[in-house]
């Protein structure tokens, strides 16, 4: 696997594609900022839901126990997982026990997150991703690049070669309302058929029992109420409180999103209709890890609206696929260490700090703060490459000490050019600061 | 009023010119300034690189430097910001000011002699911006503000322009721009670019970071675009 | 220790920190039908709905979602719509199956009260028991490729809407 930078590398290689790639999604943070400026209550509501989640988080588990009683009460079946291979096990045992062999999945990052779709196929099921920019990287075997926009690192070229590889249409077509209207033919005809629908959660209401499911295209629902058997995945994070809450979370989520004012449906799904069966599985998956360290706490209060991918001047410029993870951008900077320090070392330090994320993220999480805190834990871990190790302990001891500053100041001043070489990765697409004679405390000492 | 001038080590090293430019300013403005001679770094540098375990002895010598002062000012927003953030010791915390700021906030300088006739790009340094909170952000609902701008109001003859995207980080980002050096280098030639297509001559900003970074992509490109610390200006005769 | 114990073991109380309560100051003055164009819906008079859909389906309650595949034009009743965002909620009780306003080629919707944002819309849901309702903005839509707008992704087509006020 490719670290961030190589990948980002190989990703940048190809400068029209990246320039594009950046330039799409600047557009959809211009439509968010648009969208969030004419309300002048926006940055009071990212605060009020900033605070209903610390409340529900304070609150978590008494708020997992009511949501369950309330759902029970409505008919829904609610199942616990600690992990992902338990989450796995129980879709398939509800799948198994209907005897589909091919269902229907709306976006859910939560079962990219468990690998269901593979667990799944080797049990011989299939599942058929509706979300249309899912089903484009589903056919392409590719992962989402983006939380929301799953297909945006592609361009409307490649999505017009994998239609016609997959889907039969004219070659060389690639008009997206054409392209769309044969996946729309195309994914009517699983809907029809499909007895079993999966779909994620964006919110689960404690008061209630009831759950809500955003989309735009309507795939969510055109799978739930046509299957006899919804499987609804969610993290245990995705509880809020109260129905009333959803107002605000509402008003945030779509605007932050895309610029929109609202997803086109926004479902609240409260009871099965009649002869369905509903399900709920509620995932930890290292959630409650997080919940237990105050300094990443706040992760859990994420929406996923990827309002931080947009903005990030990294991922713009690097493509989801850089982060080797489900979850890409600034947020699965953060997410995916809890998952495994090792594997994604690297993602902490894939950002400049600049704190464009924290800023507009409807639910306030401190994003950047907590990229830096993970590099402290991640190199106290041991997971730095020992000649880092080295070399920043050497500069910790060197401005330490003045005398020894001085010295080496003047030093790196006086032998500068030895650092115009290819192995000094400044160099490479940049020239090195001129040296002066003096520094300033030299100057100063002789004014 | 007493001032400690807080020199980051890459100033002193590199642009020891922001640094004269700063003092000579302070002192035009009535300051007493003090240079702590045996000052080196504010331990950002490990820090951001996730050793902020090592900073001890840093952070030890720049309270030893500067315990002293009610009034720290360094020309760097990235270095002031990592102090407020980050140093072990509570008055140094609270003491320390990026030099924009001092003037705007503290000293309230409303008039200067400076005279600069050229046109310049902004650069909203992230640290500086989002961090210090030295100009409202595109990000937030707020209404905009602006205590670089405020300052080069004060400057004859400048011309201030803003790049298409206002507040984009230009990618410098510490060890970032060598550890992710493809990333770095592209967000660093976007925000020349835009700076380039307003015909700037200068791109000026309150961070020497931003711009050494900026400034390395500038001289590899034979641009004619220059670099300039704020201060250099506000204190250009 | 099933999974649930071992979940609900792992959760330790945090320090209390309260609930902030309805949001207050929310802004109410928005336009409905401005926002359904957003959304890219239209308002028409009932005159014009008879001109653009003179062959429409009001439909009775049916338990397969399956046998509406083939409607075109369905018309239903709103409960209320929303001013800030030009979303319509619709109850399982105002509709012929779940799946209707989202099988069906296009979509007609009656609506009598306009509420200005989604905090009201919310109190209007205080008692709200229905098994299943949805807020609707507009015609189904996708810009999954490209960021290009594409009307009609899996849902309706199109959305009409009709005010009584």
């Amino acid at each position: 696997m490719l670290s961030h930078s190589e990948a980002s590398e190989n990703f940048i290689a190809d400068a029209e594609r990246t320039d594009w790639h950046d330039e799409t999604l600047w557009f959809v943070r211009a439509k968010r900022d648009k969208a969030s400026k004419v309300l002048p209550e926006w940055e009071a509501l990212r605060e009020h839901a900033s605070q209903v989640k610390d409340h529900t988080l304070a609150n978590l588990g008494e708020y997992l126990v009511a949501f369950e009683a309330k759902a029970n009460a409505n008919g829904i079946h609610v199942h616990w997982a600690a992990d992902a291979a338990e989450h796995n096990a129980i879709v398939h045992k509800i799948i198994a026990d209907q005897g589909s062999k091919i269902l229907v999945k709306s976006k859910s990052m939560l079962t990219e997150e468990c690998h269901l779709n593979d667990y799944l196929a080797e049990k011989g099921i299939e599942v058929v991703d509706t979300d249309l920019g899912e089903r484009i990287v589903q056919f392409r075997n590719e992962a989402p690049s983006h939380i929301v926009l799953p297909a945006i690192h592609l361009k409307k070229e490649d999505v017009g070669e994998t239609f016609h590889k997959h889907l039969g249409t004219p070659k060389g077509n690639k008009d997206p309302q054409f392209l769309t209207e044969a996946a729309r033919q195309h994914l009517r005809g699983h809907f029809l058929a499909s007895e079993v629908a999966i779909t994620g959660v964006n919110f689960a209401i404690a008061e209630t029992g009831e759950f809500v499911v955003c989309t735009n295209e309507g795939n969510a629902d055109m799978g739930a109420h046509l299957a006899k058997v919804h499987i609804a995945c969610m993290g245990i994070e995705k509880i809020i409180p109260k129905r009333a809450d959803l107002a605000v979370f509402l008003r945030l989520l779509a605007r932050s999103a895309t610029g929109q004012l609202i997803t086109t449906y926004s479902s609240h799904f409260h009871k099965p209709r009649e002869g369905q069966e509903m399900h709920i599985v509620l995932l930890d998956n290292g959630r409650t890890r997080q919940l237990a360290d105050p300094k990443y706490k706040n992760s859990l209060k994420c929406i996923r609206c990827a309002a931080c991918f947009n903005t990030c001047p990294v991922y713009r410029r690097s493509g989801g696929h850089s982060y080797h993870q489900p979850v890409a951008g600034p947020i699965g900077s953060i997410l995916a260490p809890n998952i495994d320090k090792k594997a994604n070392a690297d993602l902490p330090f894939a950002s400049t700090l600049c704190g464009s994320c924290s800023n507009v993220c409807p639910v306030k999480i401190n994003i950047h703060e907590q990229l830096w805190f993970w590099r402290q834990d991640l190199m106290a871990a041991g997971l730095a490459p020992i000649g880092k190790s080295i070399g920043m302990k050497l500069m910790a001891y060197t401005l330490a000490h003045p005398a020894i500053y001085r010295l080496g100041g003047s030093l790196l001043r006086r032998f500068s050019g030895l650092l115009n070489s290819g192995l000094n990765p400044w160099y490479k697409q940049r020239e090195m600061p001129q040296a002066p004679k003096e520094s300033f405390q030299e100057w100063y000492k002789k004014r | 009023m007493r001032v400690a001038l807080f020199v980051p080590c890459y100033i002193d090293q590199f642009y020891p010119q922001v640094a004269v430019a700063s003092l000579e300013l302070l002192e035009k403005l009535g300051c007493e300034v003090i240079v702590p001679t045996d000052q080196t770094c504010c331990g950002q540098p490990m820090a951001n690189s996730g050793f902020a375990s090592s900073t001890e002895g840093c952070d030890a010598n720049f309270t030893q430097n500067f315990e002293g002062f009610d009034y720290i000012v360094g020309p760097s927003g990235s270095c002031v910001l990592h102090l407020k953030e980050h140093h072990p010791s509570e008055k140094i915390r609270n003491s320390v000011y990026e030099i924009c700021e001092f003037l705007t906030d503290v000293l309230k300088v409303s008039a200067l002699s400076a005279t600069f006739p050229h046109r310049v790009g902004l650069h909203q340094s992230c640290h500086g911006q989002r961090g210090l909170r030295l100009s409202s952000m595109s990000e937030r609902n707020e209404k905009p503000y602006s205590k670089l701008e405020d300052l080069l109001s004060l400057v004859n003859g400048v011309e201030v322009v803003m790049p298409e995207r206002e507040d984009e980080c230009c990618g410098f980002g510490g060890t970032f721009c060598v550890t992710e050096e493809a990333v770095s280098v592209k967000m660093g030639q976007d925000r020349i670019k835009e700076h380039a297509a307003n015909a700037v001559d200068y791109i000026v900003g309150a961070d020497t970071s931003c711009l050494m970074h900026m400034e390395g992509i500038l001289r590899r490109q034979g641009s004619k675009v220059q670099v300039k610390h704020i201060v250099e200006i506000l204190n250009h005769a | 220790m099933s999974a649930r114990e071992q979940i609900l073991g792992k959760i330790e109380p945090l320090a209390e920190i309260k609930h902030p309560g309805a949001f207050q100051g929310a802004s109410e003055d928005f336009d409905f039908k401005a926002s359904l164009e957003l959304v890219g819906a239209r308002m028409v008079s009932p005159e014009e709905l008879e001109r653009i859909f003179p062959n429409r389906q009001r439909l009775e309650k049916t338990l397969d979602g399956l046998s509406l595949a083939e409607v075109e034009v369905l018309e239903i009743d709103g409960a209320f719509g929303v001013a800030e965002n030009g979303a319509i909620w619709l109850t399982e009780e105002a509709l012929p199956h779940r799946v209707a306003p989202f099988i069906c080629q296009h979509l007609v919707i009656h609506v009598q009260k306009i509420v200005p944002n989604m905090h009201a819309a919310y109190e209007e849901l205080t008692n709200q028991t229905t098994g299943f309702g949805l807020f609707l903005a507009g015609p189904s839509k996708t810009a999954d490729i490209e960021q290009s707008l594409v009307i009609g992704a899996h849902g309706a087509r199109s959305l009409t809407v009709v005010i009584h006020a």
